[in-house]
């Protein structure tokens, strides 16, 4: 389906795919199973300049927005999502500080994030703050110059290899969400560890772990925005890049279509190709149907954001919620289609389907997409 | 350091296909692809530049307008000009002919330290272009290079294959120095360059720009050769079978298929 990309979109998609199908297909395999954090593709990506793409210019970026981000993070994922998310995972990092950073924060982080030469993080979650953002029990105290915070946040994406890391604590803690500030700390920063590093199911190149903040003194020009405006900085935040969730979910499913269909042409049983058969070619008709509707839900929630809308809420949240389900379907289906051959690790649709389940959990459960969701179309009425 | 690379726009060697009548090969410009050694020449030249940030990187090609498409690819790669030589005088030029001609431009074009080409076009197969442009142009001229290292602004370290044997040399500036295919692996494009290379329009230059040149000595009267047949080489009981990555779960797959032709 032609999306009627601008030439520069289109050129960005040209790129990010020769390094997904020239690159990324050939160590995803192996990235996969071995658990290796994709740094060489990070700085492909960065020499590339693609690491900047939605940065603004101003920062050294090439001045796009989410939609410009979307299109590189489908075309690395339909290879390997795993390597998809720790670029993925900095633009989650980068986004509070474009929001709502000071110049001089602007200025010192995005320029770097631009170039490559920094990788960022954002950590939000905790073991018992998960859906339930408003219970994070990380605190941070001011201390003259500097914020002490204390606590640890888990299933940080990108953590022990990213440079920046946004991380949201309690100042005040009888104020609820409103207690909730977010700070830039460095990696180095005095009392900031990094603990257990997660072994799993899928995206196994990327790196998942827990931060541990014992007195870490981060300094107060750190702080993000106002103190209490946590909450809206992770809301805001997430309204520009669960698009960029969607964009890896169909990215994996574009992967997994692709695999079943060659497959299916190829594979000959009772004297004939899998793809001459009705129950296959509905499947595989299925698959198709569903790709191009979440990419079109997607690339149109990318416009409506970058073209300046409000509020866009909804529309991000339902792009993420449709595409991965459309994921978990599609690569389901590509394993069935493919029989034994898909559920061995000689062929990658098995990865694809192990990949595709986190996008339905993280940056929201699609549980509470829906409560969101619903939320809104309730409150317009 | 002023560095200028030939690059030729070649026809598929997959989708060429031989006019009996014209006793040409068709040049379909869909078909067309830049020439895989001479982009290996151009990954050289770039990489002086790398060393050397204020060296100018330059292009020529030689063939029609449609050739353009292929250009911008080059562009992509970070060059800071490219030069199509285009005149339909030009046509059925055969590799003699086709030196003479870019010696022409090359002169008008300027002075360069550094002037590298392909060893040979996969649709040409003649590897005498990069010598003759040397003699015609009266400078040093080394061939079958594999690498090439800058170790100052007028001397360069190259290694030249020489049939089991890697030789390295020292060579002074200016010289032309023609590169195996596959000698390293090309670089990807940088997204700017991408961009600029969108709306990027070569400099076009025709027979009436270049100084001096004798035109009885170009085009298909200007050559030296005529292609008399072209015969496409049958191989007896050829078969093929493609193996796709990840297609086959053991080895004996391929080495049963193999047996197969033994």
């Amino acid at each position: 389906m032609d999306y009627f990309l601008s030439e520069e979109q289109k050129v960005i998609k040209r790129l990010a795919k020769r390094i997904s199908d020239e690159v990324i297909s050939k160590v995803a395999g192996k990235y996969d199973k071995e658990g290796i954090f994709p740094r060489d593709i990070l700085n492909l990506l960065a020499y590339t300049e693609l690491t900047g793409v939605y940065i603004p210019k101003e920062y050294g970026g090439f001045g796009g927005g989410v939609m410009e981000m979307c299109l590189v993070v489908e075309e690395l994922s339909r290879n390997c999502a795993g390597i998809a998310v720790s670029y993925a995972a900095t633009a989650l990092g980068a986004y509070p500080i474009m929001l709502y950073g000071t110049q001089e924060q602007k200025k010192k982080y995005l320029t770097k994030i631009a170039k490559g030469e920094a990788i960022a993080a954002f950590a939000l979650t905790e073991a018992d703050a998960g859906s339930d953002v408003s219970s994070i029990k990380t605190v941070a105290e001011k201390d003259g110059d500097f914020y002490i915070l204390n606590g640890s946040k888990h299933w940080i994406t990108n953590g022990g290899e990213a440079d920046i890391y946004v991380v949201f604590a309690v100042t005040d803690k009888s104020k609820g969400p409103r207690g909730i500030s977010a700070f830039i700390v460095e990696k180095g920063y005095e009392g900031f560890y990094f603990g257990k590093k997660e072994d799993k199911m899928g995206i196994r190149a990327s790196s998942t772990t827990e931060l541990v903040f014992e007195n870490c003194k981060v300094p107060k020009e750190n702080l993000l925005g106002r103190e209490g405006t946590g909450f809206i900085i992770a809301m805001k935040t997430f309204d520009r890049t669960r698009p960029g969730v969607a964009a890896m979910a169909i990215g994996i499913a574009q992967g997994a279509y692709e695999h079943a269909l060659k497959y299916a042409k190829e594979r000959v049983q009772f004297g004939q190709p899998l793809s001459s058969f009705q129950a296959i070619q509905h499947m595989l008709a299925d698959m198709y149907i569903n790709i191009e509707a979440a990419r079109a839900l997607l690339y149109s929630t990318c416009r409506m954001i970058d073209s300046g809308a409000k509020d866009y809420t909804k529309e991000s949240s339902a792009c993420k919620v449709f595409a991965s389900d459309v994921a978990m379907k599609v690569t389901i289906d590509a394993v069935q289609i493919m029989g034994g051959n898909g559920y061995v690790k000689d062929y990658p649709v098995e990865k694809m389907m192990r990949d595709a389940k986190v996008t339905q959990i993280f940056e929201g459960a699609n549980q509470i997409q829906r409560n969101i969701i619903a939320s809104e179309i309730v409150k317009e009425l | 350091m002023n560095i200028l690379v030939c690059v030729k726009q070649i026809i598929d060697p997959d989708k060429m296909e031989y006019s009996p009548i014209t006793k040409t090969v068709k040049r379909n410009p869909q078909h067309l692809l830049n020439n895989p050694a001479d982009l290996s020449a151009l990954e050289f030249a770039l990489r002086v530049k790398d060393t050397f940030p204020d060296s100018r990187v330059y292009t020529l090609s030689m063939g029609a307008l449609e050739c353009k498409d292929r250009i911008k690819e080059i562009v992509e790669l970070g060059i800071d000009e490219a030069i199509l030589l285009s005149d339909k005088r030009l046509a059925g030029s055969d590799a003699s002919a086709t030196s003479y001609a870019l010696s022409c431009a090359i002169k008008s074009l300027g002075k360069f330290n550094l002037i590298l080409c392909g060893e040979h076009s996969l649709d040409g197969e003649t590897s005498i272009v990069p010598p003759q442009i040397a003699e015609y142009l009266g400078i040093c001229h080394m061939t079958s290079i594999v690498d090439i290292k800058p170790k100052d602004q007028n001397t360069l370290e190259v290694v030249k294959k020489i049939e089991n044997a890697l030789v390295r040399f020292e060579i002074k500036l200016p010289v032309l120095l023609s590169v195996k295919k596959d000698s390293n692996s090309v670089r990807f494009p940088k997204l700017s360059f991408m961009i600029r290379a969108l709306s990027y329009e070569p400099k076009i230059l025709t027979l009436d720009n270049l100084k001096d040149i004798d035109v009885k000595r170009i085009g298909l009267e200007g050559s030296k050769t005529t292609v008399d047949e072209f015969e496409e080489e049958k191989i007896e009981n050829f078969s093929c079978e493609i193996f796709e990555q990840g297609n086959f779960k053991e080895i004996e797959c391929i080495v049963d298929a193999v047996l197969k032709y033994i």
